[in-house]
């Protein structure tokens, strides 16, 4: 094989590609624009809607208000709920004009006062989510009277409050800040960027294959000397660029809209600190070569074996979904490396890819699963090398 | 020169079972000399054409393109022709000079040989006005014109043209058969199938009728004239493929 060849398919494929304006959008445009459209678009819709429900004013309808003066009068000045009078309370509930009805048992105020307990009744619609909330509130305020009530009855009896609580239980997280910061992107970055190496490098496969077939210009290709081997090397290194390419820019999106985010996090009292140890990061890459080389190599086997843009499409968009569900394995808890996983493609990178953000580097892992990934690459860049000698596979009719 | 030496193509359909595209074929084209290649469409005449560019392998026999075998030589063969057929389109992306350096790239020229030959064919072929134009962005005659351009980039000896003409309008059909003239004159040797009898009776020094992958009849017009006792080359080739084509 002549290195020369490769090189000169190799530029000529990449500067192709950078001129095709699908291959532009997934593989730079996409990566850029997704993750803070995902994090700053989701967190905040979350902050607006936290703050609009603690807004929210809640109309409620209350049954024998009177049986519970203080209660009641409790109620009246509270801002979050509009006592309405609204007679079928159920109706109202039902139609939305109301978010929770209550009712005081008529005895109330006097089993309050002997030391007894009343009853209160709170109607809601659990399916309902403005009324579930609502619901949620009122326990809270009835917790609250309940407490006093209760600090009340001790004190008359002359009980010291702790005698409810002979076990004090205090819970400390130890785990430092920035690993709470790392954590997020452990569970995300080897997921998104995993699927993101592949989509990638997906258009660019197809143009190159199945497209250079539609076109007319993959025969043009090989009545030239360079050899199948060549071409195939050429093909390959571009495809891979684009992946890595891809993988790159995810990552550096990921990160900066990662980091940026975390303030608006620290608002909403996680505490977390956000930082990512440049090691961590240069793992990695170091780990995300062997995948891109196979994810590359799958793509172009697949894709040159379709006749037309079309076919490649729907032969590649199974391959998404068999990629997706293994690397979703960094989100699932419990799920741990071990020697085992260690031989299994993505679900491999994926784990390992979560240890590595964490902080946590079990060499031996690493070093296994670059080597058996890197095996897997080389095996799918043998067959796509033999799919190109395939007379069969390249003029299919 | 070509020569083959009882080539022959086989491939395997689910319906139709075992298909002899090329049958034992045995042809001989020299430097200098325009050798025809006339056969209906499916006659194998492009199969013929893909075995010699070395794109498909044969199932059986072999051929000898100035010197070098099809089977055990392939990529010194693929640099001593010039091949263009319809199936051989340009990339859209790509520049009309950008394409002709990249494929003379590949054939191994260095950079001042390259800026020498597409200067000169982008003269001779009066491409400079768009020399710098995208393919998708050009027109179906200048786009010939950069086929051409990229198929002797390299300066081949042999030149294998499938159907050049097919469904090109008359002007640049006939800057094709000009072409093909001019390079009869450089003592190349080429080889150019057709369905076109005219085109065949105008520019041949050799015909070979193909048909169902077999070599019919072979030699100069008036060798094929006083085999078949007709004057015409379409009455020639009625004749030899079979009045059951007909209406």
């Amino acid at each position: 094989m002549n290195s020369k060849k490769v090189k000169i398919i190799y530029f000529k494929e990449m500067k192709d590609m950078l001129r095709d304006r699908r291959t532009l959008i997934s593989m730079i445009l996409v990566p850029i624009l997704l993750f803070p459209i995902l994090i700053f678009g989701m967190s905040s819709l979350m902050i607006k809607m936290t703050k609009q429900a603690a807004k929210r004013v809640n109309p409620i309808v209350v049954i024998g208000g009177d049986n519970a003066p203080a209660l009641f009068s409790q109620l009246k000045v509270d801002k979050s709920f509009e006592i309405v009078p609204e007679s079928d309370y159920q109706t109202a509930l039902k139609d939305k004009k109301i978010t929770a009805a209550l009712e005081f048992s008529t005895d109330f105020e006097k089993k309050i006062d002997a030391g007894d307990s009343a009853q209160i009744k709170i109607y809601y619609d659990a399916a309902e989510i403005r009324s579930e909330m609502a619901s949620g509130k009122l326990d809270n305020l009835f917790k609250a009277f309940q407490d006093s009530v209760v600090t009340e009855r001790l004190k008359v009896k002359k009980v010291d409050r702790s005698l409810l609580h002979p076990v004090k239980v205090q819970k400390e997280n130890l785990a430092p800040k920035e690993k709470m910061g790392g954590f997020f992107l452990a569970m995300f970055l080897p997921y998104m960027i995993m699927i993101m190496a592949l989509t990638g490098a997906m258009y660019p496969a197809i143009d190159l294959t199945a497209g250079e077939k539609e076109r007319g210009t993959m025969e043009t290709l090989l009545v030239s000397p360079a050899s199948r081997g060549e071409i195939t090397s050429g093909k390959f290194l571009a495809v891979f660029t684009a992946s890595l390419i891809t993988s790159i820019v995810s990552t550096g999106s990921m990160v900066i809209t990662a980091g940026s985010s975390f303030t608006r996090f620290e608002e909403m009292g996680k505490g977390a600190v956000f930082s990512v140890n440049p090691l961590s990061i240069l793992i990695l890459f170091l780990l995300m070569i062997p995948y891109c080389c196979l994810a590359s190599s799958i793509l172009l086997s697949l894709s040159l074996f379709a006749k037309s843009y079309k076919e490649a499409q729907s032969y590649l968009s199974p391959l998404l979904i068999v990629i997706i569900l293994p690397a979703m394995v960094s989100f699932l808890p419990g799920f741990e490396l071990s020697a085992r996983l260690a031989f299994i493609p993505v679900i491999n990178t994926s784990l390992v890819l979560k240890e590595v953000l964490l902080g946590t580097y079990h060499w031996g892992f690493i070093g296994l699963i670059f080597l058996s990934t890197t095996i897997y690459a080389l095996i799918a860049i043998f067959i796509t090398r033999r799919l190109f000698e395939r007379e069969q596979v390249l003029f299919r009719t | 020169m070509i020569k083959t030496i009882n080539l022959s193509k086989t491939f395997q359909d689910k319906k139709r079972g075992e298909i002899r595209a090329v049958d034992n074929v045995n042809l001989e084209c020299q430097p200098g000399k325009i050798f025809g290649l006339l056969g209906l469409n499916g006659a194998g005449k492009t199969t013929l054409m893909r075995l010699l560019s070395t794109v498909l392998k044969p199932t059986s026999g072999t051929a000898k393109i100035n010197g070098f075998d099809i089977i055990s030589d392939p990529q010194k063969v693929r640099a001593n022709i010039g091949f263009l057929s319809s199936d051989t389109a340009l990339y859209p992306r790509l520049t009309a000079q950008e394409t002709v350096t990249y494929f003379a790239r590949l054939n191994g020229l260095d950079e001042d040989l390259i800026q020498q030959r597409t200067d000169e064919l982008f003269r001779i072929f009066n491409m400079e006005s768009f020399r710098d134009r995208r393919v998708d962005k050009l027109s179906s005659g200048m786009k010939q014109k950069v086929s051409l351009a990229r198929t002797i980039i390299h300066n081949p000896k042999i030149l294998i043209l499938d159907e050049p003409t097919l469904g090109l309008d008359v002007i640049t059909s006939r800057n094709i058969i000009q072409f093909i003239r001019k390079a009869k004159e450089e003592d190349k040797c080429v080889l150019f199938s057709t369905h076109i009898m005219y085109e065949a009776e105008k520019l041949c020094d050799e015909i070979a009728v193909i048909h169902q992958g077999k070599i019919l009849a072979v030699g100069t017009l008036e060798k094929l004239r006083d085999t078949v006792r007709l004057k015409n080359l379409d009455e020639i080739f009625v004749k030899l493929v079979g009045e059951e084509h007909e209406f």
